[in-house]
């Protein structure tokens, strides 16, 4: 029992939330107990996984699996439609094999028989960085989705503090859920800033998405803790096409917290995820990112295909952070971008980005300023070791009706080794003569001089540029909640092991 | 029939009325060949995504100038620089002028690109150099190749320093209203040789012209080359100007690009550096006005360790005119210890100009010291009111902070003649008379 | 404790160290000058184990310990403290986290635990104000914007912090006023005992007349051609270097 309540403490990182746990860990019990038979839905159509392959009937037969009211089978519908009119994009840095897209299926339920009896199958690399990142026992079991004692669903925990948040009138939970209880909200919302023909990508995922996140914050309303994501991905399998969709009313205030912070050997090669974020006047969202999927081993076998669209749109003096630590997957292709529409809006992004052995990472943001006064700043760090390819995509524009735009922007690269690369591709559009844009970046690499000196002073080599590369990327995990920063430090100390040598 | 076709169509006759030996003919066939797949360039490729040739192609260019039109020297005397000696490669309508040109054979050749191809003693200078270095997959450098018939030719043999500087001047002389020009240049600068060139295009009366030109040029070990880019043509006249560059050990190139004039102007200036200890100097002033478009694109591909690059880019715009800086450095993973920087600042001055910059890098090397800096600002309120409240009006003040905006460039000029002409043709675009040296 | 035999140390190809002999005994301090370019801080380098510089022949040890085979992280557990002519830059990371990195990782090599914060805190504090050190200036990014004082006040609170046995001063009166090398000097004194040694490697006497040294030795092409005591540096400082090198070619 104490397992759980100390995951519990781990899916939600906040200080608020040991006090609000007001019932006994004997209630917890009960309800954990009482859930496998409430979500028994579930259970029913475990063994139900669609043929492989996609057309307009397996698009129809998710909706319809997932018991969706007809306005959202149409909508997926025309998403799908928009998607065979597109082409896959090509990327001048990022090389790859494109996925198949007949060859993946698009529906399959969550698994709930355990992949492996105990941790004696799982692969030792997997067990030996859980243990670097101090996991306990029972939870790596859980995420290397060994069979443990108490199984314990993202989704009850969730539906645990549903009760504390509805006090509140926050609205956390399962998309599907969402699109049967709040469909007006979804109706609204969906769709309104990555539209379903945004991407290629974008397109997909609004076609087959199997489930992913909602959440609305009322007006006026401080979330007092911080949601997260963390479990609902590992436990509920539906990774591979996530949609989030997070709204925050006039004046409320969310931190959001997205991702496994252990790293998960998925089988799935393409996620394609779709992020949409709304904050309505004086609202703030600060969305928080550690991604690290299976990079694929270090020949670059293997690993995860991330291709995900986030964007947040921002009305008047709203303000959207996106913060995010990049260490897994083989390829990452992301920009979470900023719409600033409103006037006085402000968009940031902080983003490290580390790239070791064959991945390649091409990653940055888009600030979009259409309202007057709107502010945005980019500090973006990209770390490349191995052979690994790490690109900074940036786009900043200025509309003409956008007086006083600012933006500042900073990309700093760190190369270790000889056979990475690092890049820079920041495009500036200014419409707006009162625009100010100051755009600087960097490439270096960890000085010998450097290492020496810390040798001197008794720290090894690992240890030396470990802390070279914490202070390379301190602005940015400064930006992170506190228990998220220490992680995100222990990943990048993993994701650069054995890089010099 | 429209500009790509009439082209595609006229290659045969162009080559029946030039001389041709096998080697340029075959060059010049593939080199077509290549054009008529890629066509002109359209905005969605990534080089030309802030750019767009659309209108300008929709004009009915002539090819082919008309009878020759000969230009009478005090009517022209403004576009050379006078007020020191130098020599002079002059054509008109894209045709040799030899009554205003001042060649050489003493010890140096500075003649034409003409006769360079079609004359036998040349022939070893034309396998070796020509076309060798051009981006093949730029259509509009495939197409110029493709009629690559006129232009400078400049050798400058091993340990020659030559003291005058050469003038290469296009002028389009209204004769044909609309007319396509596509001059070539070869410039060979071997070991320990020095010069220092000035280019450019004037068009005359209201005639609308196109130039498409070429510029190889070639710096051997230690050779100097310093290279000037004067772009104050008509609004009636439109640029690409393509210029390749390929430098060997320790050589130093530098190339100033002043726009100021023309409708569209675009600048591909690409440096490839094939040796160790070269240095890649890359500077601009740009002041655009009214509907006009400049575009610098920039590329420098850093193949061998030991080498540095820097670019520094001012833009000045007003009106509805349009700037693009798009600057790529390319540092191959043995290019140890290079030094790579780039600069590209950007004033506003109307609610209607744009700024589109792109500063790129892709870096290979580790231990490499790579930097890029751009900014998008406006004038400074408070230094213009503090120069207006010293009693210059308004105008002056302005353009006063304009020159000092652009001024680590223009002091880089080498040659205080030619310093001069630049800040005149400045105050003269921005509509003052003052002396900018206070 | 430091005991250091024909040693000859090169870089590429040239031979810089040409047979050094010295020893330091506990509690003592050594002087080491010389002209430019004699090998002074080689010297320091090879005994702190940089790799750019080979050695060739002889040895080092330091309390019966030989350190040829050790890489310079295990040169420092053992007790080898260098203080940098140039004291690096790193972005990021402040003086506090490095120094608190440095000590826990010393720790660790010995199978200790690391440093419980409340007694790092209070060292740290103890150190700072020892050497009279803004507790702002803990939080700034090690060597980031300093001074050339902060710098080498900086290297002499490590110094304090990491407590070794042998600390080599590598010209850190060089780039200081006067102000400032009083300070750091006070900082080396309060340090001295009799369980270290400090050896003091410098081209001015100046240093010298705040921290006094037991034996002074001159560093000339590679050798150690002249040793005696405190009044040696007296009489460098009065005849220069000249003297040396002409009794030397």
């Amino acid at each position: 029992m104490r397992n759980v309540l100390a995951d519990v403490e781990k899916v939600f990182h906040s200080n608020q939330l040991r006090e609000t746990m007001a019932y006994t860990e004997e209630e917890l019990k009960k309800e954990l107990e009482t859930k496998e038979y409430e979500y028994g839905f579930y259970t029913d159509i475990e063994s139900d996984t669609l043929p492989k392959g996609l057309n307009e009937d397996i698009v129809r037969a998710i909706s319809q699996k997932k018991e969706e009211p007809e306005w959202m089978t149409t909508w997926r519908l025309e998403a799908f439609a928009q998607w065979k009119k597109m082409e896959e994009p090509e990327w001048a840095n990022v090389h790859y094999e494109k996925p198949n897209f007949q060859d993946i299926s698009y529906y399959s339920a969550p698994n709930k028989k355990p992949k492996y009896d105990s941790l004696d199958e799982v692969d030792p690399e997997l067990l030996d960085t859980f243990k670097k990142l101090g996991i306990s026992i029972d939870e790596q079991k859980k995420l290397a989705g060994v069979a443990v004692d108490i199984v314990m669903d993202s989704v009850s925990v969730a539906t645990t503090f549903k009760k504390t948040l509805a006090e509140k009138g926050i609205i956390f939970c399962s998309i599907s859920e969402a699109i049967k209880e709040h469909p007006e909200l979804v109706k609204k919302y969906i769709g309104s800033v990555v539209p379903a023909k945004d991407n290629f990508y974008a397109a997909l995922n609004s076609a087959v998405f199997s489930d992913g996140s909602f959440c609305y914050i009322p007006k006026g309303v401080r979330c007092p803790m911080e949601l997260s994501t963390y479990f609902r991905i590992n436990q509920a399998g539906t990774g591979q096409f996530e949609r989030t969709l997070v709204i925050a009313d006039q004046g409320s205030y969310v931190s959001y917290l997205e991702g496994c912070t252990a790293p998960s050997r998925d089988e799935n090669q393409l996620h394609a995820a779709v992020v949409e974020l709304i904050a309505l006047d004086d609202a703030e969202i600060k969305y928080s990112t550690v991604q690290n999927w299976f990079p694929g081993n270090k020949e670059g076998k293997g690993g995860v295909f991330n291709f995900v669209t986030k964007r947040g749109l921002c009305e008047r003096s709203a303000k959207i952070s996106w913060t995010q630590v990049e260490t897994g997957s083989a390829i990452t292709w992301k920009y979470p971008s900023c719409i600033l529409k409103g006037d006085h809006s402000v968009g940031e992004f902080y983003s490290i980005a580390v790239t070791n052995n064959f991945q390649q990472a091409d990653t940055g943001t888009k600030m979009v300023h259409l309202g007057k006064n709107t502010k945005s700043t980019i500090i973006s760090k990209g770390i490349s070791a191995g052979k690994s390819q790490n690109s900074y995509r940036g786009l900043v524009q200025i509309g003409p009706r956008a007086e006083n735009a600012r933006n500042f922007s900073q990309c700093d690269s760190l190369l270790m080794g000889n056979e990475c690369g690092a890049h820079t591709f920041p495009y500036i559009e200014a419409k707006n003569k009162s625009a100010q844009i100051e755009h600087e970046a960097t490439t270096s690499k960890i000085g010998e001089d450097q290492i020496f000196y810390c040798n001197q002073r008794g720290i090894e080599t690992e240890k030396a540029i470990a802390l070279i590369v914490n202070g390379f990327s301190k602005e940015v995990l400064n930006k992170l909640p506190m228990e998220f920063a220490v992680e995100a430090q222990k990943l990048l100390e993993i994701s650069l092991e054995g890089s010099v040598g | 029939m429209d500009l790509y076709e009439k082209l595609l169509s006229s290659f045969i006759a162009f080559e029946d009325k030039v001389n041709v030996n096998d080697e340029v003919h075959e060059i010049r066939t593939a080199a077509l060949k290549r054009f008529e797949q890629q066509g002109f360039p359209t905005k969605k490729l990534e080089a030309w995504k802030y750019t767009s040739l659309q209108s300008l192609l929709k004009k009915d260019f002539s090819i082919f100038p008309g009878s020759k039109c000969a230009l009478e020297y005090p009517a022209v005397r403004q576009y050379f620089l006078h007020e020191t000696e130098t020599f002079k490669i002059v054509f008109v309508d894209g045709q040799y002028s030899s009554f205003l040109s001042e060649t050489t054979h003493d010890g140096v050749d500075v003649c034409l690109f003409s006769a360079a191809i079609e004359k036998p003693k040349y022939k070893h200078i034309v396998d070796q150099y020509f076309n060798k270095i051009t981006d093949q997959k730029d259509a509009l450098t495939n197409l110029n190749t493709a009629f690559a018939n006129e232009g400078a030719y400049i050798f400058i043999p091993k340990s020659k320093a030559l003291v005058k500087p050469i003038e290469i001047v296009h002028f389009a002389s209204g004769a044909t209203p609309q007319i396509l020009l596509q001059p070539r240049n070869l410039i060979v600068v071997e070991e320990n040789a020095e010069v220092q060139i000035i280019e450019r295009h004037q068009s005359l009366g209201g005639v609308e012209a196109f130039t498409n030109s070429v510029t190889e040029i070639f710096a051997h070990k230690n050779a100097r080359v310093d290279y000037y880019k004067f772009q104050n043509d008509t609004m009636n006249a439109s640029i690409v100007d393509n210029t390749f560059i390929e430098q060997h050990d320790s050589s130093e190139v530098s190339v100033h690009t002043f726009s100021l004039g023309g409708s569209l102007v675009r600048n591909n200036l690409n440096f490839y550096q094939r040796g160790s200890h070269i240095n890649s100097i890359m500077k601009g002033v740009t002041l655009g006005s009214e509907r006009q478009h400049i575009d610098h694109y920039t590329l420098v591909h850093h193949i061998e360790p030991d080498c540095e690059s820097h670019q520094d880019y001012k833009g000045i715009y007003d009106g509805r005119s349009v700037g693009v800086f798009n600057g790529k450095i390319i540092v191959d993973k043995i290019a140890q210890k290079t030094n790579a920087f780039q600069q590209n600042n950007n004033l506003l001055i109307s609610d209607t100009a744009t700024v589109n910059t792109k500063p790129q890098l892709e870096i290979f090397a580790d231990d490499v010291r790579c930097s890029h800096g751009c900014t998008i600002g406006q004038l400074d309120d408070d230094a213009l009111f503090y120069l207006q409240s010293r009693g210059i009006p308004k105008k002056e003040a302005a353009a006063l902070l304009m020159y000092a905006f652009a001024n680590n460039v223009l002091e880089s000029v080498k040659n205080a003649a030619l310093s001069n002409r630049v800040k005149d043709m400045i105050a003269e675009k921005l509509g003052v008379k003052i002396g900018f040296d206070l | 404790m430091l005991k250091i035999e024909n040693l000859h140390a090169r870089v590429e190809e040239k031979e810089i160290l040409k047979g050094i002999n010295l020893e330091v005994k506990p509690g003592e301090v050594h002087a080491i000058m010389g002209p430019n370019g004699s090998g002074k801080s080689t010297l320091a380098s090879v005994i702190a184990g940089r790799e750019d510089f080979e050695v060739t022949e002889g040895s080092i040890s330091l309390s019966g310990e030989d350190l040829g085979a050790l890489d310079p992280e295990e040169r420092a557990h053992a007790g080898v403290f260098l203080s940098f002519q140039y004291p690096v830059e790193i972005p990021g990371v402040t003086v506090t986290n490095f120094i608190k990195a440095a000590i826990n990782e010393s720790r660790k090599a010995k199978g200790l635990e690391d440093m419980p914060a409340n007694e790092m805190l209070s060292k740290i504090r103890e150190k700072s104000s020892l050497l009279e050190i803004d507790r702002k200036f803990l939080s700034r990014s090690l060597n980031e914007g300093f001074s050339g004082g902060e710098k080498k006040r900086n290297e002499i609170f490590q110094m304090a912090m990491l407590e070794p046995k042998l600390a080599i001063l590598d010209e850190t009166d060089s780039g200081l006023d006067i102000d400032a090398l009083r300070i750091v000097a006070n900082g080396v004194n309060k340090l001295r005992s009799k369980d270290n040694a400090i050896v003091v490697i410098t081209h001015y006497q100046r240093l010298l007349d705040y921290i006094v040294p037991d034996h002074v030795h001159v560093l000339y092409n590679g050798r150690i051609v002249k040793s005696g005591t405190k009044e040696l540096a007296f009489e460098l400082e009065e005849k220069g270097y000249d003297w040396i090198k002409a009794e030397n070619e």
